[in-house]
This record gives C-alpha cells, sequence and structure tokens, in this order.
C-alpha cells in the first residue's frame, strides 16, 4: 500500500477520549436515562425468544397457556417500541448539542487566531473542518455510542440467554462471531488512513472550488474555463480513487460479519440437531437458539458500523483539535497593561521582523525611532519596504518580538490586546466587506446617526445618493455591488467612527478626490486625542505631517519634515520628482 | 437566498440519465444481480425448514449434516455474490459522480458576473460538495439497493404464501397500518430536511464570510458579536436536525417491534387453530423471513433517507445546471485583428429600472492609436471596461472590432483581439507563472516570456528563490497591490492581443512599482491600439487623443493642450489635481 503507516486505533484513540471528555460527558443527564433505555430494550427483547421456546413447547406438547404466552410477546413488542425511542432519542439528542457545541468552539478559536496562521490555513479547508468534519465527530457523540451500548446490552442479554439453554451451543454460535470480528478489525487500520487521506482531499477540491470561483471573472476573461474545469476534475478524480479503494476493503470486511451469522446458524444445525435428537435440548429452545443469533450478529453488525465511525471521527476530530489548540499569539504573560486612553507616544528599539512562513526572509531590519504622542507622521516607501507590516505590528496583527515596540514606554506586547485594539483604529489598503447593508458594515451596530457622520466624514455621502437603498444597501459578497473606490470609504468610514487614540491609515486616502483627502487631513489632525500615522503613496497626503519616515527594503532610511526631506538627496526626493499629479478624483465608477 | 427559493427547478429523475448512461453496463449488471442476492437469500429459510423438520425433528437424521451443508453453501454464495454487486455498483455511482461533478464545475465557471453578485460563493460550493455526495449516497446506497430491498421482501413474502399461505395472509393484514405510519413519518422529515439543508447552507455561507474577513472581526473586537450570530446559525440547524432524529428514532423502533407482534400472531394462531400442523421449522421459516422482511423495511427508510436527500440535493444541482445567465459566446473568427474599435451610440444600464450608465458614447480608435479615456466617478468609465472585457452584456447599439460586432467573436479568439486589464486583480494559489499563462496550452512560450519582460513580472519573480515558480499565497496574499497589478498586465500581454483596454489602478502603488508599470506602459503604448481609462496625468498626456466622459456621454475629445484650452469639463478636472499638489 502506498500510504503511510498511521497509527493504530489504540494511538489515535486519545483524541476521541478527549472529546469525550470535553463534550460528551457535560451531557451524561441525557446519556442516562439513555443506557437505562437501552438495558431495557435488550432485556424485553431476549425475552421474546425464551417465551416463544416455552409457547412452542407447550405448543408442542398440546398443553395450555400457549394463547398467554403471545399475548405477553406482543406486549413485549408494543413496550419495546416506545422504550427504544426513547433510547434512540436520549443519545442521538446530544449528540447534536455536542456537535453544535463543538463548532461554536472551533469557531470562536477562529476567530482568536491570528493571520500567520490563516495564510498557512486555505479558507476551504477550514470551512470544511467546521461543517463536515464536526458531523463526525457528533457521530461518534449519538450514534456510535448509542450503538456500542446497544451492541454490549445485546451481546450480555443474547449470550446469558444462550448460555442458561445451552453452554456448548453457545460456544458453537460464538466461535465464528468472534473470527469475523478479528477479520473486520485487522482491515480497520487501512480504512482508518484511507479515510483521512480523502477527506484531505474533499478539503483540496474545497479549497479549489473556492478559490476558482472567487476567480470566475478573471477565468472567463482569459478563456480559461477548460484549465480550472480540469484543475477541479483532478481533485475530483483523487476523491473517486481513495473512495473506491475503500470501498474495495468493505466490500470484503463489512458483510464477514452477516457471513458469521449463517455460520453460526450452520454450526446450530450441526451440533444441535443431534442435541435435539437426544433429548439434551428440546425443538422450542433450539428455534429460540437460532432466534437469538440476531441477538450476537446485531452487535456484530454494529460494530461493523461503529469502526468506520470511530475512524472518520478519528481523523476529523484531530483536523478540529489542531486548530483548537493552535497557539493563540495573543501573550497572556500576566501583565495586561491598560493601554493608555490619549495619544500615545510610540517608541521602535532595533526592531526587526520576519513573518513565520519565511523566517530567513525579515521584512525590517532594525528600526529605531520615536513617535511622539499627538503627532501626525508620514510613512514612505515602495513596494515591500516593509510599510504594511510595521502597521499590522502596531496593531498586534502580528506580534513584534518582545522589547521592540513601546507604547509609553510600556513594552506592546504587555498591553491587554482587547483593550488595545478598542482605542486603535487601523485602515487598511485591501477593505473586507461583509455582505451585510453599509450601515452594519461601518457600524457593526452602532447607532444610526453615528453611522451617517462616520460616512460624511469619509466622503461617502454621495455614494449613499446613488445607491438605491443609501446606508441599507446589501454591498454583496465582498461588497461587490460596490466599486472598489466605495468600499474603500465604507472601510474608511469604519475606522473613524471609532474614538481612537491611534489612528493608522495604510494608503486609503487614494480612495477619495484631492479636495475631500485635504478634509480629511484637517479632520484627522484635529483629533489631537490621537496619534496618526499614515501610509500614502499619493505624496500629498504627507505633505502636511509632523515628520515623516522613509522606509526602503525595511530599513529605515531617511526620516525629517517634508521641507528637510526635499533639501535633501535620497528616495523621497526622488519619488517626488518622478510623480504625476494625479488627474482625476480616482475611485472607479458607481455601480448602481 | 435567492438560490433556495428559486429552487424549484422542473427537472426529473431522467435528468440524471445523461450522468449515468456511460456506466448503463455496470448499473444493468447491479440490477440484473439483484434478483439473485433475493433467490439466494429466500432459499436460505427453506433450507433452514427442512433440516429442522425432516432431519432433527423427524426422519432418521441421516441427512442432516448434507443438507445443513447446503445451507451454509447459499450463505457464502450470498456473500459471494453481493461483493460483486456493492463494487460494481460503487464504481458506477462514482464514475457518475464524477461526471456530475464535471458538468457543474463547467456550469458554474460560465456562469455571468451578474451571477455571482446575487450567490454567495459557499452556496455554490455546497452544490459540487455536499450535495454531490448526497446524491452518492443515493445512488451506491440509495437507489438500486431500494430495488435489491423490494426484490427481498418480495420473494420473502412469496415464500411464506408457498409455505403456508393461511399464516401467510394473516401476517400481510399487519401491512396497512404499518405503510400508513412510515408514509405519515416521511412526509414530516421531507419537510425537515429542506429545513435542514436550508439552515446549513445559511451557516456554512455566514462562516465562510466571516473567516474571510478575520482581520476586520480582530481589529473592530467584533469576535462576541460574530460568535452570537453564528451560534444562532448552528442552533437553528442542530434543532431542526434533534426533530428529525425524534421521527426516525420512533419509525425505527416501530418497524423493530412490530416483529415480536409478528410472533405473537402466529404462536396464537397455531394454539387456537389446532388442526392445521404447524411445524417447528416452518416458525423458524417465518422467524427468519419476518426477518428478512423487516430488516430492508427498517433500512428503506434509512435509503428513502438517502433519496430524499439526493432529491432536495438534485433540486439545487440542476437548478445551478439550468441557469442560463452567462455572456453569449459569439462564432466568428478574428484572426489578425489590427486592434480598429467603433462605438456606436453605446448605451447601457445594469437593470432594466436603473438609469443609464452609458448614455449614447460614440468614439473610434484606430488601430496603433492610444486613447485615453478620463471622467469622474460615475461618468461611466468602468462599466466602459467591463463591457469591452465582456464582463456584462445587453448593451444597447454598437462595438465592433475591425468591423466585426464584439459578442459575436468567438471566445476562443476575443483574448486575442481584446485584451483587458481591470482594477480587481485576481491571483490564484499557485505558481506565478501559472497565474500569467493559466495554462493555457495555446499561448506562444516566446511571447509568454516577452509578456514577463515587458511587464516588469521578471523583477517581481527575481525576488524569490523558485522565481517564477513560487507559489503565491490564497489571493495572492504576499503580493502588494502593485505587483498584483504587474502579474494582471503580464497575464494579458502574454496572449498578445490586438487592442488593449487598460483601467489603470487609482491606488496603492507606490512610486517604484508605479515606473515599473510606466514603463510596462510606454511598452504598450509603442506597440499596441489602447484605450486606457487614465487616472495619472504622465498616461493621459501621452495618449493620442483624450475622451472626457460625463453623465454617460462623451463631453470633449482632443489632445491635453486642446482640451485645456477649451476651459470645459477636462480642464476643471486638471484644476483640481493641480490644487491638491500645491495644497
Amino acid at each position: 500500500m502506498d500510504l503511510p503507516r498511521v497509527g493504530t486505533l489504540r494511538r489515535t484513540l486519545p483524541y476521541s477520549l478527549r472529546f469525550a471528555r470535553e463534550y460528551v460527558l457535560p451531557l451524561w443527564r441525557w446519556y442516562l436515562p439513555g443506557v437505562a433505555a437501552v438495558l431495557i430494550t435488550n432485556w424485553l427483547g431476549v425475552q421474546v425468544p425464551t417465551r416463544m421456546a416455552v409457547g412452542l413447547d407447550k405448543l408442542r406438547a398440546g398443553e395450555v397457556g400457549v394463547a398467554t404466552e403471545a399475548m405477553w410477546i406482543a406486549i413485549i413488542g408494543v413496550v419495546v417500541i416506545g422504550v427504544r425511542t426513547l433510547s434512540r432519542v436520549w443519545f442521538f439528542t446530544p449528540g447534536r448539542i455536542a456537535e453544535s457545541r463543538m463548532r461554536e468552539s472551533f469557531f470562536a478559536a477562529l476567530l482568536r487566531l491570528q493571520p500567520g496562521f490563516y495564510s498557512r490555513s486555505p479558507t476551504g479547508d477550514l470551512l470544511s473542518r467546521a461543517t463536515s468534519d464536526v458531523t463526525f465527530a457528533r457521530a461518534l457523540a449519538g450514534f456510535a455510542l448509542m450503538q456500542g451500548a446497544n451492541a454490549i446490552a445485546g451481546l450480555v442479554a443474547g449470550i446469558g440467554s444462550m448460555l442458561m439453554l445451552s453452554p456448548i451451543l453457545t460456544v458453537a454460535v460464538v466461535i465464528p462471531c468472534v473470527l469475523a470480528y478479528l477479520a473486520v478489525s485487522w482491515v480497520t487500520p487501512q480504512l482508518m488512513a484511507m479515510q483521512r487521506v480523502s477527506q484531505k482531499q474533499l478539503g483540496e477540491l474545497a479549497d479549489e472550488l473556492l478559490s476558482s470561483f472567487q476567480g470566475v471573472a478573471t477565468v472567463q476573461a482569459f478563456c480559461a474555463e477548460e484549465t480550472f474545469t480540469r484543475r477541479l476534475d483532478d481533485r475530483a478524480a483523487n476523491l473517486r480513487a481513495s473512495s473506491l479503494k475503500m470501498t474495495r476493503l468493505r466490500v470484503i470486511a463489512i458483510p464477514l460479519l452477516t457471513v458469521a451469522g449463517g455460520v453460526a446458524t450452520w454450526m446450530l444445525l450441526a451440533v444441535g440437531g443431534g442435541a435435539v435428537r437426544n433429548g439434551h435440548l428440546t425443538a422450542g429452545e433450539l428455534a429460540a437458539f437460532v432466534a437469538l443469533v440476531a441477538f450476537v450478529v446485531m452487535p456484530l453488525r454494529v460494530v461493523g458500523w461503529l469502526l468506520p465511525v470511530f475512524q472518520r471521527a478519528e481523523a476529523s476530530l484531530e483536523r478540529i483539535y489542531l486548530v483548537l489548540d493552535e497557539p493563540v499569539e495573543r501573550p497572556d504573560l500576566g501583565l495586561a497593561r491598560r493601554p493608555p486612553a490619549r495619544a500615545p507616544s510610540l517608541t521602535f528599539r532595533d526592531l526587526s521582523f520576519a513573518f513565520g512562513d519565511a523566517p530567513d526572509r525579515p521584512v525590517l531590519h532594525g528600526i529605531s525611532t520615536t513617535i511622539a504622542g499627538g503627532s501626525t507622521v508620514g510613512i514612505h516607501g515602495s513596494v515591500a519596504s516593509g510599510k504594511s507590516t510595521l502597521l499590522r505590528l502596531l496593531a498586534r496583527l502580528q506580534n513584534p518580538p518582545p522589547g521592540t515596540v513601546f507604547v509609553d514606554g510600556v513594552d506592546l506586547r504587555e498591553l491587554d490586546l482587547d483593550a488595545w485594539r478598542t482605542g486603535l483604529c487601523l485602515v487598511t489598503q485591501t477593505p473586507f466587506l461583509f455582505s451585510e447593508t453599509i450601515e452594519e458594515n461601518i457600524g457593526f451596530g452602532a447607532g444610526r446617526a453615528a453611522v451617517a457622520a462616520a460616512a460624511h466624514e469619509a466622503a461617502l455621502a454621495t455614494d449613499l445618493d446613488a445607491l438605491p437603498a443609501g446606508l441599507d444597501t446589501v454591498v454583496g459578497e465582498r461588497g461587490i455591488a460596490l466599486s472598489g473606490g466605495q468600499r474603500q470609504r465604507v472601510a474608511l468610514a469604519r475606522g473613524l467612527l471609532r474614538p481612537a487614540s491611534l489612528v493608522l491609515l495604510d494608503d486609503v486616502l487614494s480612495a477619495v478626490d484631492p479636495r475631500t483627502e485635504r478634509e480629511l487631513l484637517t479632520t484627522l489632525r484635529s483629533r489631537t486625542e490621537a496619534t496618526r500615522i499614515i501610509v500614502s503613496h499619493r505624496l500629498s497626503a504627507l505633505v502636511h505631517t509632523d515628520r515623516i519616515l522613509v522606509l526602503a527594503g525595511g530599513r529605515l532610511v531617511d526620516e525629517g519634515t517634508h521641507a528637510e526631506l526635499l533639501a535633501r538627496p535620497g528616495p523621497y526626493r526622488d519619488a517626488w520628482d518622478t510623480q504625476d499629479e494625479p488627474a482625476d478624483e480616482g475611485g472607479a465608477a458607481v455601480r448602481a | 437566498m435567492s438560490a433556495d427559493t428559486a429552487s424549484a427547478a422542473p427537472w426529473t429523475w431522467r435528468s440524471l440519465v445523461p450522468f449515468l448512461r456511460p456506466d448503463l453496463r455496470s448499473f444493468v449488471l447491479a440490477l440484473g444481480l439483484t434478483p439473485i442476492i433475493a433467490g439466494l437469500g429466500v432459499l436460505q429459510p427453506i433450507l433452514l425448514k427442512g433440516v429442522i423438520d425432516e432431519h432433527i425433528i423427524g426422519g432418521t437424521g441421516e441427512g442432516l449434516q448434507r443438507d445443513a451443508g447446503w445451507y451454509l453453501a447459499a450463505v457464502i454464495a450470498v456473500f459471494v455474490v453481493e461483493g460483486v454487486y456493492t463494487w460494481v455498483l460503487a464504481n458506477a455511482a462514482e464514475n457518475s459522480i464524477l461526471r456530475l461533478r464535471h458538468a457543474l464545475f463547467r456550469q458554474v465557471l460560465s456562469l455571468s458576473q451578474r451571477f455571482f453578485e446575487r450567490q454567495p460563493t459557499g452556496q455554490l460550493m455546497s452544490r459540487a460538495t455536499s450535495d454531490v455526495e448526497a446524491l452518492n449516497e443515493a445512488l451506491s446506497a440509495g437507489s438500486i439497493a431500494l430495488i435489491l430491498d423490494i426484490c427481498l421482501m418480495l420473494s420473502a413474502l412469496g415464500a411464506m404464501f408457498w409455505l403456508d399461505w393461511r399464516l401467510a395472509g394473516l401476517l400481510c393484514l399487519l401491512g396497512p397500518p404499518i405503510a400508513v405510519v412510515i408514509e405519515f413519518t416521511r412526509r414530516r422529515m421531507r419537510a425537515l430536511y429542506a429545513e435542514i439543508r436550508d439552515s446549513l447552507a445559511a451557516m456554512n455561507s455566514y462562516a465562510a464570510e466571516r473567516i474571510a474577513g478575520i482581520e476586520v472581526i480582530q481589529l473592530y473586537g467584533l469576535e462576541l458579536r460574530v460568535t452570537e450570530r453564528f451560534s444562532e446559525l448552528n442552533r437553528r440547524y442542530r434543532d431542526a436536525n434533534v426533530m428529525n432524529n425524534v421521527y426516525d428514532a420512533s419509525l425505527y423502533a416501530f418497524i423493530d417491534g412490530i416483529a415480536s407482534v409478528c410472533i405473537a400472531v402466529m404462536i396464537f394462531w397455531s394454539a387456537t387453530n389446532a388442526h392445521t400442523a404447524v411445524s417447528i421449522g416452518l416458525i423458524v421459516a417465518f422467524l427468519d423471513y419476518i426477518e428478512r422482511l423487516f430488516r430492508p423495511l427498517r433500512e428503506i427508510s434509512g435509503k428513502i433517507t438517502f433519496l430524499q436527500r439526493a432529491s432536495t440535493a438534485l433540486d439545487k444541482i440542476f437548478w445551478l445546471l439550468q441557469q442560463d445567465d452567462r455572456i453569449t459566446p459569439g462564432d466568428r473568427s478574428a484572426v489578425d485583428a489590427q486592434g480598429h474599435l467603433v462605438l456606436r451610440d453605446l448605451r447601457f444600464r445594469y437593470r432594466r429600472d436603473s438609469p443609464w450608465i452609458l448614455d449614447g458614447v460614440s468614439l473610434e480608435v484606430q488601430p496603433g492609436e492610444v486613447v485615453a479615456v478620463v471622467g469622474r466617478t460615475g461618468a461611466g468609465k468602468s462599466t466602459l471596461v467591463r463591457l469591452l472585457a465582456r464582463v456584462h452584456d445587453g448593451y444597447e447599439g454598437s462595438i465592433t472590432v475591425d468591423g466585426v460586432e464584439l459578442d459575436r467573436i468567438r471566445p476562443a479568439d476575443i483574448r486575442r483581439t481584446v485584451g483587458s486589464v481591470r482594477q480587481e486583480v485576481q491571483l490564484f494559489r499557485d505558481t506565478l507563472r501559472f497565474n500569467i499563462t493559466l495554462d493555457d496550452a495555446t499561448l506562444d512560450p516566446a511571447r509568454v516570456e516577452a509578456a514577463i519582460r515587458e511587464s516588469g513580472a521578471d523583477r517581481i519573480a527575481e525576488k524569490y528563490p523558485e522565481g517564477l515558480g513560487h507559489v503565491l499565497r490564497e489571493r495572492g496574499a504576499d503580493l502588494s497591490a502593485g505587483e498584483g497589478q504587474i502579474v494582471s498586465l503580464a497575464r494579458t500581454l502574454a496572449r498578445n492581443p490586438a487592442l488593449v483596454i487598460l483601467d489603470e489602478a487609482t491606488a496603492n502603488v507606490d512610486p517604484v512599482s508605479e515606473r515599473i508599470l510606466q514603463e510596462a506602459i510606454e511598452r504598450l503604448f509603442a506597440h499596441r491600439t489602447c484605450l486606457v481609462v487614465a487616472h495619472r496625468l504622465s498616461t493621459i498626456t501621452r495618449a493620442d487623443r483624450i475622451v472626457v466622459l460625463a453623465g454617460g456621454r462623451v463631453a470633449e475629445v482632443g489632445t491635453h493642450a486642446e482640451l485645456l484650452a477649451l476651459e470645459g469639463e477636462y480642464a476643471a478636472l486638471y484644476r483640481e489635481g493641480m490644487g491638491a499638489m500645491a495644497g
């Protein structure tokens, strides 16, 4: 087999055990009556063949009381209907509860995780963990537990009743069953490994789908439909291949259990037949034995169902727990200091930084400087000069190394993250909008008046007038119903709405026309309670800042006021000399 | 959720035939094996009865081992035949699913932008993943398996009547009440399935979007708000499932319990009708048959579930397959295009009830000419680009390239005729090279290399040890916006189009990337016919002609100097730009 050998059931079991401890055990109030119902069901169940044996023998002997036996069997049948229903409901419902709780924890964990994690984990794959993998965990907590309990109770009740009738025949029935069980458990680890592969492939397919569908405009513009269909087909074909591999094993393993029942019945005839003829056993008892074979085979068949459930659940739980256990880069140093309420001063001390997935390619090199509280600082630099990374570190989307960034003299990493972000406003170059109303996208539940004011400040008012429902316009997935410029202005309004003490604008002013840009800068400067950092490729936005930092290749190569920087040769003056004056207000056309 | 309300697509199971046909032989073989499996199965209790009545209770016991051996042989034969059946069926089902997926991929990728604006991606993904899986289940464990079950039940019934028609007839009286209960439950469950599917789809698309927008959620501290909303959706899904389980459990237990009632009836009947000799072998055989009747009946509920699930899934799959919101492909070839573009009285609006975005634009671009289009936000520039890029259909008036109406040109020729570089850059999680070629085998390799140099994409590749083999992150997250635009330009240039439509980026490009782009644009202008939606003065002044759009019409045409002298719209635009520079 070309698959890597994956651990045996025992070695991988810990995930199931952990799941049991964290999600199943707390629901014991459901499972306890469920177990009782299962026990009653099975105890009543074996009463049917044993009473039948008595009835049949009485019938053959011509004795009275046969009708009473028949009546009892009918009553038991009716009662079992009710109890069995309850036993299933009391197991399946907590299974669903466990599923929904786990999905919630999973989602909550995702919300805590940092960009580094997301750059490693394709969205489609994460999504398939939250949807399909969690359902396999549920099968474990509901179906598997119920069937497991049922199987044990059935085996005990069935074998117990058999032993009371004839120990030798019991052995004759049990031997083929045990052999079949061994054969099945031999196949299990292989199925388990295949299951993992297949789930990974499903994730890959989902991922490829997501990127193809999201990039569909390009796919179509370049007539690359064939290429992308082929890429998707390849993923689907992988899925098919591994699915068929599993079927090949299952075809042999699963019916083996049914065959064992047939062999057991044959043993009853071959061995038990003689016993009846010798008078060691009554004919009714032999009939009961044949009926009781089902009580051994049923649990065995259940084991056949359970093993795949276990395999899938183990594989799925591993994928879920990998995310739940993913370390959150939100250091809880036990200090969690409150950040300053007003315009903090920022100090960088020999700040170097590389992303976790490319530790040998630092994005920032030894940056040291101080930004005074309440000042407005511009950052200028070419692509990949580290501007955006610097802002992201300040927002702690990534954590800076310890001892490199200080806020009013306190290490940034020691500040309480939530409190720090509450006082922070970062508007990025690539705004993300949710498929909700514009109001929701700006305010996230803040009052309408505040939203309208922020929209006005961000020069969104004219856009809103042109849109069919103004602030109530639903913007579509990723804001697809808006133009690029409108999306950026919505994001800007979102940022302006917060009473921030640190405002970080990552090249967003290009979304507005020059006049609005000037107004916005004035508004920003009037917010004296805040420290402001403005990254802009349009140099006009930097002219009136208190100081400009010039970054190149992740290094701070120059700093000074606009006038100072123009006075000496360097990248800033070069950029000033080569720039073009913008001839129109930017932003794409309105799409109604 | 427009997809779900509109899901009453007219389809029948017959619509599936094209997907199943290539594996018809396998499906027929599987179908052909079902009576054999049923026959072998029904033989077992008869053999059992023979052994008990003739060799154990009666007779001399001589043929006991031989006849018991026959019973064993029947058991093994079922195992073998059933194995073949399952394998053949699974193979055929998987193949069919592959074909259906292929059709879905093709279909979705062919639909227009307008369709994607209305459809959440999460839902489209469900069509090709979970909905298709539901059909797979139905094919491999639902449809023919259901026929097998019916065969098993019918043959068991037949054997019972053959063995003792009076007893069998008596047991049949239990049939109608059982049927009523099953039908009642089935109806209830069908309604719940729809709810389960809908709530799942809603939850999935919500989650997908929040994961994509995770940074905003974290920056704005929305974790709690989002978690609460997600819990709500999650709970809706859970509750529908819990209700469904109650019905499912009752049905299962009911069928199970009825078997005991049958045993009671048999014994009671034997006791009260002493004149009919009911042998123990007969009772054992009947017990076996009742088990054979009820086991499939019990599993039928599961298999019907598969079919129901498949049926709801197919509603959605075929709804999607029947969507026809696509850009009509043309059929005229356009080889050796010169790029002579003529717009005549072009009018366009996005919806029938919305205002005209383009309201009678007439414009001509001669081969080799560079025309810049400028205008304020809302003037219709981006819409013009979208029409020329064939993202949107349904314009009035005409757009011709070298005399051929744009929407009549074959898709295969159009990218060589009109190449567009749009502001929104879309990158895929694959190598830089793939992002440029999109694995188009018809591209001239030398042309691709030239395009990479012309656009400056080679300077991006230099940054990575793998060069053009560097695999981009999801959505090209490791490239800056400017770098993305350079790759996007390379992609267009690799097609060597006669006419280039360039929507110049307004934002995010720093002077250095801009310099690379400028150089690329200069090369572009020197060699090609271009229509540029321009935002930079340098671009505008290099154009042969400038067209000023206002209110969806051409307001002014001329060179930079001519237009300034005109003191109109262009002059106003220009001054606003200048004013900003002066501070």
